[in-house]
């Protein structure tokens, strides 16, 4: 048996009297596609805000074999998690290529004294994440976009820079929040491929979607979520015949 | 004709050295707010704080390269202390501190005369090379050294901010989640630029302090630090070159305006306040027409979405 990446023991997560996250446990294989679904309100962004760190809830969360729950965001993403968020959040005011160039961790750069004394080994490192962030644009299919300001580019281009701006942190998981949400067809087709390849390059991904033909193709398993609980997990193939996960989809109320 | 000459020269001299002191001083402001959004309303207690410590370290017996170096440390570690309380917090917490900050200092200032002489201000201390340069030529030297800092301190935060470092600062400014989601360390950032932005105002204080050699506690009052943001929003947020231009062109508008005074019918409280009324107005347009200001980027507008 392959080893758990993620594994998240009885999460809970109130805003005063709403338990947004009511008990959850899940575990991820390192490797493979893990789909996130439920109605809306049912938790998932919650979920995804607890383990990465951007909310603090009760319950345990290991990644990579380290507790994770009391770490705050940024050492998360530095030990390999990166997630994207619902409404695409490209760093408008900055070119594509520097919302790239922004990601690698432990850039020698990023320190005072080493800009100051050191110009010539930071100029070399630019050059190489210059490198590496024209590869990833490259295989996102945006390097024409490469000088432009991110704000001038369109809904779907932002999600596909935050995706190659992931990327160039060297993660191991990717969570990410409704990548298909608002995307024409064919880029929906094209995010999905994209998923894919990084999958077989042995990418792990927590994947929040509402698309659920789109979902179950990619995902190797499915948790679905509901009033801040799990309440089935399983293959695409048998979450698809389960009744109950139709019904609070298709208005379980009636 | 050689007697107008004669009067300019030491008049441009003066306005280029207050531009330099004030050049300075924003391009400290410019660092925490325009590149790191940092909302600073007491810019000016730390030129204050570099100002007094240069001077007083200077009169128990230090030298003026050491009383300067300890003006900016303590600056930029005034700049820590209030930093670290406020900078996990929203941006508006920095702004309501630092300008009662300023305030409490100038008050502190004002009333321990044990130690700062209180409203009397402390005068009678060394300038750089006071023995040397002939009593005529010492602003001109001034001029030149204070220009020569300008320099340094301009080149300095120019290679700061288009490194990795100035990349995460702007990446800051515009969304903190996104900067930790990418596993920056957004606090410490911004305390770093806080405490170099503190840390250049000091500097810029121990260069008022040497040029009008005397320093009181009002010399420190809080439309000082206004003039500052006035002098970056003129010449454009989060552009160094267009702080050093709005600085340029705020000195002269005041000095300048100062010769107006005898062709209107004001008294000399009355022409201050009218000349901020005309700085106002002057900034309404500017913003307008050219919301960016003189070398800013619209692409890169600081305060809109």
């Amino acid at each position: 048996m392959k080893m758990d990446i993620l594994s998240v023991k009885d999460l809970e997560k109130h805003f005063g009297g709403v338990k947004a996250v009511d008990g959850c446990s899940i575990s991820i294989e390192a490797g493979t596609v893990m789909g996130l679904i439920g109605p809306n309100g049912a938790g998932k962004t919650t979920m995804f805000n607890l383990i990465s760190g951007f909310e603090r809830g009760i319950g345990e969360i290991v990644f990579k074999g380290i507790r994770t729950d009391n770490l705050s965001p940024f050492k998360i993403a530095r030990c390999g998690m990166v997630r994207t968020f619902q409404i695409p959040r490209a760093l408008t005011k900055m070119t594509v290529s520097e919302n790239l160039m922004l990601a690698p961790k432990t850039q020698l750069g990023e320190r005072i004294w080493d800009v100051w004394l050191r110009p010539k080994r930071v100029r070399e490192q630019e050059m190489q994440i210059r490198e590496k962030s024209r590869d990833i644009l490259e295989f996102f299919e945006i390097s024409h976009l490469e000088d432009e300001y991110a704000g001038a580019l369109s809904g779907g281009q932002k999600k596909l820079l935050e995706m190659a701006r992931a990327m160039m942190i060297d993660p191991s998981m990717m969570l990410l929040d409704e990548p298909f949400a608002g995307v024409n067809p064919t880029l929906a087709r094209k995010i999905s491929r994209y998923i894919c390849e990084l999958h077989e390059d042995g990418m792990t991904f927590l994947v929040i979607e509402h698309d659920i033909p789109a979902i179950t193709k990619i995902s190797d398993r499915i948790v679905v979520m509901n009033e801040g609980k799990v309440m089935a997990e399983g293959e695409p193939a048998e979450i698809k015949r389960r009744r109950d996960v139709l019904e609070v989809y298709i208005g379980g109320e009636g | 004709m050689i007697e107008y000459v004669d009067m300019l020269l030491p008049y441009i001299t003066t306005i280029l050295l207050i531009s330099s002191i004030y050049a300075i001083f924003s391009l400290g402001l410019n660092l925490e707010w325009g590149f790191t959004g940092l909302i600073n309303f007491g810019h000016v207690a730390f030129l204050a704080i570099g100002a007094y410590t240069t001077v007083m370290f200077n009169m128990s017996g230090f030298s003026l390269f050491v009383s300067v170096i300890a003006g900016i440390v303590l600056s930029g570690f005034f700049g820590l202390l209030l930093g670290i309380p406020t900078l996990r917090l929203r941006e508006d917490y920095l702004a309501i501190v630092t300008i009662g900050f300023s305030e409490v200092l100038r008050f502190i200032l004002l009333n321990e005369q044990w130690l700062t002489r209180g409203p009397f201000g402390i005068h009678g201390f060394d300038r750089p090379l006071q023995d040397v340069i002939p009593y005529q030529y010492y602003n001109t030297f001034l001029l030149i050294l204070y220009l020569m800092i300008l320099v340094i301190v301009y080149f300095a935060l120019e290679r700061l901010i288009r490194s990795p470092w100035g990349r995460v600062l702007k990446s800051i400014r515009e969304d903190e989640e996104v900067s930790s989601a990418l596993g920056k360390n957004v606090f410490w950032y911004r305390l770093q630029s806080l405490m170099i932005g503190s840390a250049i105002a000091g500097l810029a204080g121990a260069m008022l302090a040497f040029y009008i050699s005397y320093i009181d506690p009002n010399t420190f009052k809080p439309i000082e630090t206004f003039h500052a943001w006035i002098i970056i929003i003129l010449g454009g947020t989060a552009s160094n070159k267009g702080t050093i231009v709005g600085a340029l062109v705020f000195c002269t508008f005041l000095s300048v305006t100062q010769f107006t005074s005898r062709f209107l019918p004001f008294t000399a409280h009355q022409m201050g306040a009218f000349r901020m009324i005309v700085i106002g107005l002057l900034l309404i347009i500017l913003m307008m027409h050219k919301p960016e200001g003189i070398f800013g980027k619209k692409e890169e507008l600081a305060l809109s979405d």
